[in-house]
């Protein structure tokens, strides 16, 4: 299991993680969530040692994280890491010894993943002459060649097409079916809810929201869609509701928890012809709007 | 996994990347060809030492050439006489109208025939004078040579005239013993001496100042690709640093060896004057001190490779190093001028400058037995400080996003 306990870390003047904790298990897929500058990717760095934190520790098995920890770690920097000039399957068995592989081991599992991330054919092309998506494949290939038992990802989906994005979320899956404890960033809510099991939303530095998807979406309170075919002013007579935001498909009202749905139901009908009423569970985007707006 | 076998990985990644390089290999190509053609092109229009040849016209100037010989042997002269019926013949052998090109094919042409050559010098002695007579000058040992000849056999004349038997005559005219001795003889400069010790810093100025900056841009182009990121979750900054150095570095120094064995071996078949004789102490020495220049710079280019933000930001962090080596190069000049002056040698044990002026003093002559070692120790010395240092910026310069960081703000890091 990585934990990460009370992590504090500055630079300069700005607080880039403050008193941040997150554990990941094995088998798990845990989502790191925010804005830019939230803290994400100072995080991530921490627990691959490119970054001494100030304060508070992180720990894998239950000791502090060491370099020979590190070696069954798997990483994937926001920016893409690879030697533009080197050739895929050298630039895989390269990372691949450097993590501890021999010789032959190296080769195998370079090529395994070469078949598996769909690049055969091109293991003697040099990654600049790769697409951005190829050049992604390679760079995940290069954070789970050695077969690491923790995988760290910082936004790994950026620039990928929906089907890349599909094929990613499988192997994440499969990964962690294997055992690996993933731990990965996004700006992309909608996927992070597809594919974890327990998200931590950021900000500042700071966790504003952690847990599984079903805690989190407990969080935000039911909303009622109405749409009306008359002007959306007829809400602001009742008592305790209010409304979060409107598009062709209605008004989506949040309620108080002293809102009386009966109520609303017949404002609306005094208002005009109701074309749809029903209820909503909010999820993370919701979630992630409301914590931050506070 | 060991500090070594990591080290040793990151090594062989950069030596087999570089070979194959095209570049590497055509560098190579054109500063060997470029070695080899200094060395072999000048021997094609170099001109064979041949002895000067007097011509004695008449007989009083052919009965002195047994003295003129002997006398010339001993001021070690290297002439030869040739009789010449008159004075007209002297003047045509002389070809005053011809070039310098044009009288050499003629002696050769008459070398080859087995002929007399061509007189450089005419020599017409008289009753109470002397004609010497050339094609544009004469040299001053020479002139001052036929002059004590003709002067002592004019006197032997007069003597022997006035009745002095000659027996007399010749131990009355017979040189005084004449020795010269030197109490702090100069240090004797070889042929082509000068030339070795200026292509000598020229070498080491410009192999340690390309693969430094081999390895400020590739520490540069690992930080801005984030490729260091992931290395430096799996290695340790300082294996990085030198893996990196010691792989270019062995490139570095095949390629040198390279360029330099090709010169030797095209040398051995020209003899060029403008190596010395003295190559095979030079040529380690130079070797050696290429390995101690660039492990001493190259560290510093790397921890510069590490504190820029983009990669057109390298030749910026770099020049302070490059101030350093060009200086070094242009005080070759100075050394090449004055070799004993106290800076010079002063200068040449500050580790910075000491692989430029070392090899250069050596070229010379001009070192005593203890100095290179010295000068070798402080230079290791100052490496050991220099790795030091370098490796705590590059450490923190490696991971650092945001602007340049300045050489100030870079050591005080901490």
């Amino acid at each position: 299991m990585l934990e990460i306990t009370d992590l504090y870390q500055t630079f300069g003047s700005r607080v880039a993680v403050d008193h941040l904790s997150v554990t990941v298990d094995k088998g798990e897929i845990v989502g790191l969530v925010g804005r830019n500058g939230a803290g994400k990717t100072t995080t991530m760095r921490c627990v691959m040692g490119i970054v001494r934190p100030e304060g508070g520790e992180v720990r894998w098995s239950g000791h502090p994280v060491e370099l020979a920890d590190r070696l069954r770690f798997g990483y994937m920097p926001e920016e893409r890491g690879l030697y533009p000039q080197m050739a895929v399957l050298d630039q895989l068995r390269y990372f691949a010894r450097l993590h501890g592989l021999d010789s032959s081991s190296a080769v195998t599992e370079a090529q395994r993943w070469i078949d598996l991330l769909d690049l055969k054919g091109r293991e003697q092309d040099r990654i600049v002459a790769l697409s951005h998506g190829n050049q992604q494949r390679v760079q995940l290939a290069v954070a789970l060649v050695h077969q690491p038992e923790l995988v760290v990802l910082d936004e790994p989906f950026s620039g990928l097409d929906p089907s890349a994005v599909d094929t990613l979320s499988d192997l994440l899956r499969t990964q962690a079916a294997d055992g690996k404890a993933i731990l990965f960033s996004s700006h992309q809510l909608d996927l992070v809810e597809r594919l974890c099991d327990r998200v931590v939303i950021l900000e500042l530095g700071r966790v504003l929201a952690a847990g599984t998807l079903a805690e989190l979406r407990s969080r935000v309170p039911m909303r009622l869609r109405v749409k009306v075919d008359a002007p959306d002013d007829w809400v602001a007579a009742l008592k305790g509701v209010r409304v979060l935001h409107a598009d062709g498909d209605g008004a989506v009202l949040g309620l108080d928890t002293d809102a009386d749905p009966q109520a609303i139901l017949r404002a609306a009908i005094n208002a005009g012809p109701v074309e749809h009423f029903g209820f909503e569970s909010g999820g993370l985007v919701e979630l992630y709007r409301e914590l931050v707006a506070a | 996994m060991s500090s070594f076998t990591t080290t040793v990985l990151i090594a062989t990644r950069e030596i087999t990347e570089r070979l194959r390089s095209r570049l590497t290999w055509v560098m190579t190509a054109i500063t060997t060809v470029l070695v080899v053609a200094l060395i072999v092109v000048p021997s094609f229009f170099r001109q064979p030492t041949r002895p000067t040849v007097i011509g004695l016209v008449g007989a009083q100037a052919q009965a002195l050439a047994p003295a003129i010989l002997a006398t010339a042997k001993a001021a070690k002269l290297d002439i030869t006489v040739l009789d010449v019926a008159d004075e007209a013949t002297a003047r045509a052998d002389l070809m005053p109208t011809r070039t310098r090109g044009q009288r050499a094919l003629a002696r050769a042409l008459a070398a080859f025939q087995g002929t007399s050559s061509t007189i450089d010098v005419a020599l017409t002695v008289n009753t109470d004078s002397a004609v010497v007579e050339v094609n544009q000058s004469l040299s001053p040992n020479l002139a001052a040579l036929l002059q004590a000849i003709v002067d002592q056999a004019h006197q032997a004349q007069v003597l022997i005239a006035a009745g002095v038997p000659p027996a007399a005559v010749s131990a009355a005219l017979r040189p005084v013993k004449f020795s010269i001795v030197t109490l702090q003889p100069p240090v004797a400069r070889q042929a082509g001496a000068d030339i070795a010790a200026l292509a000598a810093g020229f070498l080491l100025y410009i192999s340690v100042g390309i693969f430094g900056a081999a390895v400020a841009s590739g520490v540069a182009q690992e930080k801005t690709s984030r490729t260091a990121e992931v290395l430096l979750a799996a290695v340790r900054p300082i294996e990085l640093m030198i893996g990196k150095v010691l792989g270019i570095g062995l490139v570095g120094l095949a390629q040198m060896a390279t360029t330099v064995g090709a010169g030797l071996i095209a040398n051995v078949f020209v003899q060029s004057s403008v190596v010395p004789s003295s190559i095979w102490v030079l040529l380690p020495a130079i070797l050696g001190w290429f390995l101690l220049g660039y492990l001493l710079y190259a560290f510093g280019y790397a921890a510069a490779g590490a504190i820029v933000a983009r990669q057109e930001e390298v030749q910026f962090a770099t020049a302070p190093f490059t101030v350093f080596l060009a200086g070094g190069f242009l005080l070759t000049y100075a050394t090449i001028a004055n070799p004993d002056a106290w800076w010079i040698q002063l200068l040449s044990f500050f580790p910075p400058l000491s692989p430029v002026l070392m090899p250069a003093r050596l070229a010379l002559g001009h070192l005593a037995v203890w100095e290179m070692p010295l000068a070798a120790l402080l230079t290791v010395g100052f490496i050991a400080l220099v790795a030091r240092e370098a490796s705590r910026i590059y450490s923190a310069g490696l991971v650092r996003s945001g602007a340049r960081l300045s050489w100030g703000a870079a050591l005080r890091t901490r």
